[in-house]
């Protein structure tokens, strides 16, 4: 036991801890100033000695701060603050002589090596880094960039020494009945003093250390201005410390899903700085051998998810064929909590994706995600960048002079086909240019650099061919259904039943089927993907090789891949509101159909048809990943029903699907569904030889399931 | 009345189309595994607290939701062949061929309405799909003659026998049912060694008092029954009357409490094997 078991709680105390929100703004800005002054102090230092500088103010300057109820600890309070004039021109003054990276040129979205972190610890790569300059001495330039990395280490252990120093204060403060130590408990801050001063030593020797040394990387990340910095693979690269910790009897299940909830919690605080952030943590799947991963630390990560309960953390799980029923149902069960994670990752065709860029069959098998579920090699490549890719656009085109001479659909194909190919061409141009960095020997990143393979070795920046693999960029298809669907009803209408020309299409849609109703009616009642009809689904398998070929004729500014995805988070929305009318019957504005889900509320045969049609495209087209959304209520996660959603998953897993998030209604989503029916076309309510869509219920009834649908929460 | 319509006639003997209202995809509440519900249109019986009013009538009806700007048709001749291949395509979701023993897989449910008023075609449906391998259950409130249960014999995974009240009278004036009929049928499955699970709605005023109870459970003894499936009463429904612009006599009633199911539960347990949906 590591911690007295009394002192096990969910996070009940931490979050009422965050009610108290601190004051002023977060503003790493301001943290750097000091170093950035003082390397000024010195011309003979490089750029990047000089950001390594700053960055060893950024982490030490704020201070420590620990939360009464905190096992793990690392909070960004310190960080916010209310700057006065000077000091914000100060800011500015760095911020422009300094510029940082940023999303496009490859600054967040990235998980960083934290296997190597815990195997070898802090001084054990400060050690590394100091052979690396032996090798390379003559090397004044990779010198210059490993003794950068060197510096930002050291603050880190000085931030360590910081949060031991601050338990020594207040375990003081305890002593002496000082007011501001009030409400801690001893057993916590002396479990916290040891495992920091472990850290600033040597290599973790448990699993609490393992995850404090990570939880304490992450939270610096975060200091730095990052967001969207995934854990990867916590289940995997902490299990032979757990293990150890097992076998020697010093923890259990319960304290390890304690400590990653307590960890976890934290990464709620970025609400203080506004909105939430994606955190995204990998569990399951195969290891680096391919032998199947779930250990009982996976299960342990899946249960600290859910005591969160808070959007932040970003859970998806690796399902690979043999991954135990047990496991799926519970991942099922905390879905069912109304959570919406952990998202459920087809293993055997996210591996596929990835094998056609050359990564080595092992970095395969570690994969895990970034941000939503961008698939990532974890500590191995610069950090993600993506962009929005609207295919329907170019089917808009086609429109703007229609050509009546067009004899069939191959040849209208072909001229879509043509479009598409120049606008990919132009689509990687632009976003080869945007990750361009006008000066990336000076734009150096040297913390993250130290977690990612093999910047050391190497004595190379992350971005600068110090990472063991190249950068990738993903282009994220829009609307696969609103293009399907707009397809095949250009099919049957023009081509097919020769209802209407190109041109008088191409004329209501220009007005938005205003006076056209009766065209809308025929474009509506159309084919449309999700009802497992190869007519119109036959689009979705041509979208999904076609454009992703396409893409892969490209190469980024260093040599990775150009991946698709199909995973639109609320972008679809923004994509649809920018454009006209489409073929399908769709009014202008409207969205577009979201990520690689049928167009909403079209799909209306039900979800085994949904997924049927779902599955037919080839995702290993798709390295970058895709998500299809399905919504359940509540009573679809009970003791034997959970087994139904269980071989759903599977099978649509062993036809290819790629991914399924899978929402558990809420009380929330019921109740707006009441207010707002539109949104909700497609929510059926399943009980014993009835289901209706919920959204045709008479008002009472849809209260009887609300109040069954709080009293299964509680 | 309820002797005559009891006494009508399978409509699939004079042509081979089944009357469909609708077919369901992905039902959880219909027997075991993933299922794809067929639910036949008509029924011979007229259960005040019926949550499927749209299949009581034979006829092709529109439910119209304004609320929810949706318009929904029920009723469609459709052959043998056309509703085998939609329920085939979910072929891969039964579980046929990965280990799950027999009376766990997923499959086929007739549903209605009373699915066994076409049972001549609606039993080449099960043999059609029985040749695939695909089981078949068969959703039935069980007031129909013997011969309208034959052609299934052997050939279904389950009879899900629906059995509402104990009361002759109250069968005949609120259900227009003839109980006599109801136990016969029941009784003459279980001897076959039918697979039989009888199904209680728990309808509040109706049979949720434990003289009911009683009484039922009277019945099914005598009748050999081993099981029992309670569901609880809901009105689900009421938005579908309100559409047909028909008044719904339980639209006010609230679904039994956690203490009636409870009770309820109790009590047949004594008897039988019990579970409550
Ligand atoms: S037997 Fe079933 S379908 Fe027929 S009226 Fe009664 S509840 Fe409705």
């Amino acid at each position: 036991m590591l911690f007295s078991s009394q002192q096990i709680d969910t996070t009940a105390g931490l979050k009422a801890e965050f009610k108290n929100k601190p004051d002023g703004q977060f503003r790493p800005d301001i943290f750097r100033v000091s170093g950035y002054e003082k390397g000024a102090a010195d011309p003979a230092l490089s750029t990047t000695v000089r950001r390594a500088l700053a960055i060893r103010s950024l982490f030490t300057e704020p201070g420590a701060y620990i939360y009464k109820n905190d096992l793990i600890a690392g909070s960004i309070r310190p960080m916010f603050v209310v700057p006065d004039d000077a000091q914000n021109a100060a800011a500015a003054k760095y911020a422009a002589e300094f510029p940082e990276r940023w999303f496009a040129n490859n600054s967040d979205h990235y998980a960083p090596d934290y296997r190597t972190a815990v195997e070898t610890g802090i001084p054990g790569l400060l050690q590394k880094i100091n052979e690396s300059k032996q090798t390379h001495q003559n090397e004044p330039q990779k010198v210059d960039f490993l003794d950068s990395m060197a510096i930002t280490l050291e603050a880190l252990i000085e931030k360590f020494r910081q949060y031991a120093a601050k338990t020594d204060e207040l375990l003081r403060g305890l002593r002496n009945g000082d007011p501001a130590a009030e409400g801690y408990d001893k057993g916590r801050l002396e479990f916290i003093k040891a495992n920091c001063e472990a850290l600033t030593r040597g290599a973790p020797q448990t699993f609490a250390q393992g995850l404090q040394l990570v939880w304490m990387l992450h939270h610096c990340f975060v200091c730095e201005g990052r967001y969207a910095m995934a854990l990867g693979r916590i289940d995997q690269y902490l299990y032979p410390l757990f293990r150890a910790d097992l076998n020697r009897g010093q923890t259990t299940d319960t304290e390890a899903e304690a400590l990653l909830a307590n960890a976890f919690a934290k990464i709620c605080e970025t609400r203080f700085r506004g909105g939430d952030d994606v955190v995204n943590i990998c569990i399951g799947g195969v290891d680096t051998d391919g032998a199947l991963a779930v250990n009982e630390l996976s299960y342990c990560t899946l249960r600290a998810v859910r005591d969160v309960n808070m959007p932040g953390p970003n859970l998806s799980a690796r399902i690979a064929p043999g991954t135990p029923d047990a496991f799926l149902d519970e991942c099922l069960k905390v879905i069912g909590t109304g959570l919406g994670y952990p998202a459920l990752m087809n293993d055997a065709v996210n591996m596929a994706a990835l094998r056609r860029y050359g990564y080595a069959e092992e970095d395969v098998r570690n994969y895990c995600m970034v941000g939503c579920i961008e698939n990532f090699m974890q500590g191995q490549q610069p950090p993600w960048s993506d962009g929005r890719f609207d295919p329907i656009n170019y089917l808009e085109k086609l429109f703007l002079e229609p050509d009546d001479d067009i004899a069939d659909m191959a040849e209208f194909m072909k001229r879509y086909e043509k479009q598409l190919e120049k606008a990919v061409e132009d689509y990687v141009n632009a976003t080869r240019a945007a990750a361009f960095v006008p000066d990336p020997e000076n734009q150096t990143m040297p913390f993250m650099s130290c977690f990612c393979q093999d910047c050391i070795d190497r004595g190379l920046d992350i971005n600068m061919g110090g990472a063991k693999y190249p950068s990738v960029h993903g282009a994220a298809l829009m609307g696969v259904g609103t293009v399907s669907d707009s397809l095949a009803a250009i099919e049957k209408l023009v081509f097919e039943e020769k209802a209407v020309t190109l041109s008088e299409f191409a004329a209501a849609l220009k007005d938005n089927y205003e006076h056209y109703p009766e065209l809308r009616a025929k474009a509506l009642a159309a084919p449309k993907y999700g009802n497992n009809d190869p007519f119109v689904d036959k689009y979705a398998v041509w979208y999904t090789q076609y454009i992703s070929d396409l893409f892969r004729n490209y190469r980024t500014n260093d040599g990775g891949g150009y991946y698709t995805a199909m995973a639109a988070n609320i972008s679809n929305i923004y994509a649809g509101a920018g454009l006209g009318a489409t073929p399908d019957g769709r009014l202008a504005g409207r969205p577009l159909s979201d990520a690689a889900s049928p167009t909403y509320g079209c799909d209306t045969r039900g979800v085994t048809s949904t997924l049927l049609s779902v599955s037919k495209p080839d995702y290993s087209n798709c390295a970058c990943g895709t998500v299809v959304n399905q919504k359940f209520t509540p009573s679809a996660f009970v003791d034997g029903k959970r087994e139904k959603l269980l071989k759903l998953i599977r099978v649509y897993f062993e036809r290819g699907g790629q991914e399924i998030q899978i929402n558990s209604t809420s009380r929330e989503t019921l109740k707006d569904a009441m207010e707002h029916p539109e949104n909700y076309p497609s929510l059926v309510v399943r009980v014993s030889g009835f289901s209706a869509l919920y959204v045709t219920l008479a008002r009472e009834v849809q209260e009887d399931i609300l109040s069954r649908t709080q009293h299964e929460e509680l | 009345m309820a002797a005559e319509a009891s006494k009508r006639g399978p409509d699939g003997g004079a042509n081979d189309l089944l009357n469909v209202s609708c077919v369901q995809h992905f039902s959880t509440g219909d027997g075991p595994g993933i299922r794809t519900t067929v639910f036949l249109k008509g029924c011979n019986l007229h259960c005040p607290w019926c949550h499927n009013p749209e299949n009581i009538s034979p006829l092709p009806q529109t439910l119209v939701y304004p609320q929810a700007d949706k318009r929904v048709s029920y009723g469609r001749r459709r052959s043998v062949d056309d509703v085998a291949a939609e329920v085939l395509e979910d072929l891969e979701f039964y579980g046929l061929n990965d280990g799950t023993p027999a009376a766990q897989r997923g499959g086929l449910t007739l549903s209605g309405g009373e699915p066994l008023l076409q049972s001549a075609v609606a039993a080449v449906l099960v043999r059609t799909l029985e040749a695939r391998g695909v089981p078949a259950v068969i959703d039935t409130a069980g007031c129909v003659r013997w011969q309208y249960f034959e052609p299934f014999l052997g050939h279904v995974q389950a009879f899900y026998f629906d059995y509402k009240t104990g009361d002759e009278q109250r069968c005949r004036e609120l259900l227009g049912g003839d109980l006599s009929l109801i136990r016969d049928n029941l009784t003459r499955l279980l001897a076959a060694g039918e697979p039989v699970r009888v199904r209680i709605p728990l309808i509040p005023g109706v049979n949720t008092d434990i003289a009911a109870i009683e009484q039922i459970c009277a019945q099914l003894t005598a009748a050999g029954a081993g099981s029992v499936d309670l569901l609880p009463f809901h009105r689900l429904g009421s938005g579908k009357y309100a559409a047909l612009g028909i008044d719904y006599a339980y639209k006010n009633t609230p679904p039994p409490g956690a203490d009636v199911i409870d009770a309820a539960r109790k009590k047949y347990e004594q008897y039988f094997d019990c579970r409550v949906e």
